[in-house]
Formats: structure tokens, C-alpha cells, sequence
């Protein structure tokens, strides 16, 4: 295509693309892993090698250990809830025939996707507020028991991954959606007449024909709990109480940017990117057979 | 759902009762993802003095405006606004502008490591960004840019992955006999992609800038660690800002407003823009 000149053209095209990411996303992750053997301290200005010191004092360190712990939870809960319920209430927007009903439940469940993290974050700080809050309000009119929910240790990370779910679900709920309407109608047709039910339909057919948007969501999902979560986190909690809501990431913001501990930070994110990749292989592992592509 | 044995028809008698059941369990759904939204709203709209009064009622008894203006008064809202709409226009330009040509070359064009190369952009999807935070802050501070907008804009624009992986897959629909047309009648690359590619791709390319813009609007970690003046925050890290100052204060009225400030232009883009962004989801091939 294009012949001679297109070759050319074709370089052109795709070199700012391929300078902003060598630049700013390999470059600086190379980078981080250099950072990591080294004792940097900004405010000073004092740089001397560690080698894998700073590996060694953030696994031991405390505040790391409940860190990860609490991410592991986040994980477990996070990644099956935002996979699991968006699923179901996909399959139940498709029986309901009425399009614009289908359009509005769609556009509803997708507003919290566009809400920004600090917006969700005081919004809920508001609902959570024990004194004048919404739902220690509600919760005692109806005659049970307030909670302290954001300050007390054993509620902040439960409430934290709710409001994640409330943030996140939304998105792969409108790929659930799209990939379901997307198969054939043929193939549901052809079911029906072998006299399949809805829910033999959806375990034998529809689930394993949108196997590859399950797939995609799984390993994005991952990604998004990681990561993202640390804005609801600052904003609802700060981590606390004692850091019974804090993740990895927001304990590599703690250290890097309120203690200035450059070189653990960046230890930090190396372990944080060698759990992401483990992660991913292992969803590469359980989808390989299972995943089905047209 | 319907535990008989023999298939039935859509809408036919026998589905009437789950029929309810699942607009009922949708319907729940929907209210309670939007109830805090709509208390936003209702607290936004209350005058600051009642918000103390421990009430369930979702319209405010004497609806006001005086939380907006008293959010303005607080805090330098009207930067943070400012500042927001500069950084997502540039970022969702920028994106643009960096991923419109790339995709372009990944669908239309054959050269060498072509799929080798745009595995190394698409790979960008699957790593998290904190592990660039540490360098690329430091090359930020380094350079004199901490503090200004420029910092937040520029690195950002690099994670552009997931607009190349969708543009090239809407591109790659625009028929190849379109572009040899066009090539035989005397264009060059440049005019091929700005003349045909991209008036046949507008829906997608709409939908992933609405993306884009939406994104940067939202961005929280980094432009939290850039900027530093309250005067040079973004909308989305000044709420933070005005969270943890109001504690003391307790001005629940003016920070709704200032979240319902944040909202509106995100609501309003996504309003016009849903029907795209729908469509764009459904066609992405996502896989």
C-alpha cells in the first residue's frame, strides 16, 4: 500500500507517537529501576547506591506489609465484583426490549465512570459523614445503629472499595453490553431451537462468546484496582485509620513524596510493576483455553 | 430466570413476571448509583446552615445559589476551572495529535517491525503508570516546569495506547479502494489521511477526544504532585485542597457546589456525546 513514499510517510507518522512513549513511559520506567538502588534523598540532595537495600528495609517495613496486604484484599474483592456484577446486569439489560429503557440504564450506570475521583471522593465523604452524613442519617431514622464508617479501622478499606466499585463498574458493564449485542443472532436463534434456556444459553454461549471482552476487562481491571484507587483513598481516607485503607500505591506516594524517600518509592513501584506482570501472566495462563475468538 | 423447558418467545405471556423482576433489579441499580450524585446536588443547593439539620428530603425547602457563590469566595474556584479546561484541551489535543498519524500508519501501512512496533505502543495499556512517577517528576522539577500546567500537560500526553489501538481499528474500516483512489488521482499520504481517512472516522474520532478530554479532567496523582499554589490547581485536585480545609469549617454547601462545578462539564459533554462513545464501545472490537 502507499508504495515508495508511503514507507517514509509511514516512520513519520508514527514517530511522535513512538518518542512520547520510549520517552515518557519506558525510558522513566528503566529509570524507576535505577532509582530503586539508590539512597536519594531530594531535600537534601544526597545520592549514594543501596544496591538492594531499599528492596530489603520496604519488606520489612510495616506500613508495607499492610499496605500489600490491603491490596491483595482490594484485589480479591475488587477485580470479581467489577467483573461479576457488571456481567449480570448486561445479561439483564438484554432481555429488556424497550431501547430506550436499555439507553437510559446504560447511560445511569455509566455516569460514575465519568466522575472524576475527587469529585467521587467528597461526594461520598458527605454520605459517610457520621454526624450529618446521608447514611448515618437514614440508617437512624429507620431505628438502627449509626457507623463511624471512614474513621473506624475495621470500615475505611470496605468503604474505599465501594466507592471504587461505585466509580468503576460502569465502564465494563458498556463493554459487556456492547460485546453481548455484538454476537450473532444466528448463533441465539440456533440455541433456542435446540430448546436451551436463558441460563444454559448464557453459560454455554454467550459467556464464552464475549470470552475475549472478559479477558480484556480482567487484565484492565487489575490494572485500574492498582492503580487508580489511590485517589479515592486520599481523598476519603488518607490511608487511615492507622493504615488499615492504604495500598501500595499510595504508600509509594507516602514515601516518595511526603518523606521524600526517592530510592524506596521506586523500589516500591518495581515490586508494584513485577505484581502487575505476574498478575497478567497468570490471567494470560487461566484465559489461554478458554478464551474463544471468532 | 425462566426455568422451562421450551424456548419462548420474547415479550410473550410467560416472561411477564420476570420481565418485572428485571426492570426492578435495574431500576435499583440505577437509583443507587445515582443517589449520591443527586444528594450532591440537593446539598449544593441548600443553603450551608441547613446542612446541618439532619434531613432525608432531596429538594432543598429554600433552594439557593449562594454555595456557588460562596465556593468562589473560599477558594480560587474560578482558576481551578480555568486550569482544568486548559489542561484536558491540551491533553485531548495533544492525544490527538500524536495518535491520529500513528494509527494511520498501523492500518494502512505495511513497513518493517510495523507489528512488533505497535505492539511496543499497545504494551503501554498493561503498565501502571506510578512506576514512571519518580523519574519523570524529577526530569519535571529538573526542568523548571514544576508548578506550571506544562508539567502536567506534556507527560501526559504519552499515554496515548489505548487511543491508537481504537483509532486504528475504526481506520482500518475506511476501504483501502477509497485510498488507492485517491493516491492515483496525485495525494500524498498527508492528504489521503486528512481528506478520506479521517472524514470517514469523525464518529470514532469524536468519541475517543470526548475520552481523552474526560480523562484529563479526572486526572488526580499526577497533577496532585505538579502543582503546588492552591492558584495553579486543577478543579480535580482543588476539591481535594477544599476537602481538607473545610473539615475545620464545615462548609458542606460550598464544597457540593464546587463538585457540582466539576461535574457539569463532564455531564454536559457526555450528554451530547453518549450516543458516540456508545457506538464507538460497540464497534471497538475490543478483544
Amino acid at each position: 500500500m502507499f508504495a515508495l513514499q508511503g514507507r517514509y510517510a509511514a516512520w513519520l507518522f508514527i514517530a511522535p507517537a513512538m518518542i512520547a512513549v520510549t520517552v515518557f513511559i519506558y525510558l522513566p520506567m528503566v529509570l524507576n529501576v535505577g532509582v530503586s538502588f539508590y539512597d536519594w534523598n531530594v531535600l537534601r540532595n544526597e545520592f549514594s547506591w543501596k544496591g538492594v537495600e531499599n528492596y530489603l528495609s520496604t519488606l520489612d517495613n510495616i506500613d508495607f506489609r499492610s499496605a500489600a496486604v490491603n491490596t491483595a484484599i482490594y484485589l480479591a474483592v475488587l477485580v470479581p465484583a467489577q467483573m461479576l456484577i457488571p456481567l449480570v446486569l448486561a445479561f439483564l439489560m438484554l432481555r429488556v426490549r424497550n431501547r430506550f429503557a436499555v439507553r437510559t440504564y446504560r447511560g445511569i450506570y455509566f455516569i460514575p465512570t465519568i466522575v472524576s475521583f475527587s469529585i467521587a471522593g467528597v461526594v461520598w465523604l458527605w454520605m459517610f459523614n457520621p454526624i450529618v452524613g446521608f447514611l448515618n442519617t437514614l440508617l437512624e431514622s429507620m431505628g438502627f445503629a449509626g457507623h463511624r464508617w471512614l474513621s473506624d479501622p475495621d470500615m475505611a478499606l470496605w468503604c474505599v472499595a465501594a466507592v471504587s466499585f461505585w466509580k468503576g463498574f460502569g465502564l465494563n458493564l458498556i463493554l459487556y453490553a456492547a460485546a453481548l449485542v455484538n454476537i450473532p443472532r444466528e448463533v441465539i436463534e440456533a440455541a433456542e431451537l435446540d430448546g436451551a434456556g436463558a441460563w444454559t444459553r448464557a453459560r454455554r454461549i454467550e459467556v464464552p462468546m464475549i470470552s475475549p471482552t472478559l479477558f480484556f476487562t480482567a487484565v484492565t481491571t487489575v490494572l485500574i484496582v492498582m492503580d487508580e484507587i489511590v485517589g479515592v483513598v486520599d481523598v476519603l481516607t488518607e490511608g487511615g485509620p492507622y493504615n488499615s485503607s492504604s495500598n501500595l500505591v499510595y504508600f509509594l506516594y507516602e514515601r516518595a513524596f511526603r518523606q521524600f524517600n526517592f530510592g524506596e518509592a521506586a523500589a516500591v513501584a518495581t515490586l508494584i510493576i513485577a505484581i502487575v506482570a505476574f498478575a497478567t501472566w497468570l490471567q494470560f495462563r487461566a484465559f489461554e483455553r478458554y478464551v474463544h475468538y471468532q | 430466570m425462566s426455568t422451562t423447558s421450551r424456548p419462548r418467545r420474547r415479550g410473550a405471556p410467560g416472561r411477564l413476571v420476570s420481565a418485572g423482576v428485571i426492570h426492578a433489579a435495574l431500576l435499583v441499580a440505577a437509583v443507587v448509583t445515582l443517589f449520591p450524585l443527586i444528594w450532591m446536588f440537593t446539598t449544593a443547593f441548600t443553603p450551608n446552615e441547613l446542612t446541618f439539620r439532619r434531613n432525608l428530603g432531596l429538594l432543598p425547602s429554600q433552594p439557593t445559589f449562594a454555595n456557588f457563590v460562596a465556593a468562589f469566595q473560599i477558594q480560587p474556584v474560578a482558576h481551578w476551572l480555568m486550569n482544568s479546561l486548559i489542561v484536558s484541551v491540551a491533553i485531548a489535543a495533544g492525544k490527538m495529535l500524536v495518535a491520529i498519524p500513528a494509527a494511520f500508519a498501523f492500518a494502512h501501512f505495511r513497513f518493517r517491525f510495523r507489528d512488533w512496533l505497535f505492539a511496543v505502543i499497545v504494551g503501554t495499556m498493561t503498565i501502571p503508570y506510578v512506576v514512571t512517577l519518580i523519574p519523570t517528576y524529577i526530569a519535571v522539577v529538573k526542568l523548571d516546569l514544576y508548578n506550571t500546567l506544562a508539567g502536567v500537560i506534556v507527560p501526559s500526553i504519552a499515554f496515548c495506547g489505548f487511543a491508537i489501538f481504537f483509532l486504528r481499528q475504526s481506520f482500518k474500516i475506511v476501504p483501502t479502494e477509497l485510498l488507492e483512489a485517491a493516491v492515483i488521482d496525485g495525494a500524498g499520504p498527508l492528504r489521503a489521511l486528512v481528506s478520506i481517512v479521517i472524514p470517514n472516522s469523525l464518529p470514532a474520532i469524536a468519541s475517543l477526544t470526548v475520552l481523552s478530554f474526560l480523562s484529563a479532567w479526572n486526572l488526580y496523582l499526577w497533577p496532585h504532585l505538579i502543582l503546588n499554589d492552591s492558584e495553579m490547581k486543577t478543579l480535580s485536585i482543588g476539591l481535594k485542597l477544599f476537602a481538607t480545609n473545610q473539615e475545620q469549617l464545615q462548609q458542606w454547601g460550598p464544597l457540593m457546589a464546587t463538585a457540582v462545578l466539576g461535574l457539569l462539564p463532564a455531564l454536559t459533554i457526555f450528554a451530547f456525546a453518549q450516543r458516540y462513545i456508545m457506538d464507538a464501545f460497540v464497534h471497538s472490537g475490543i478483544k
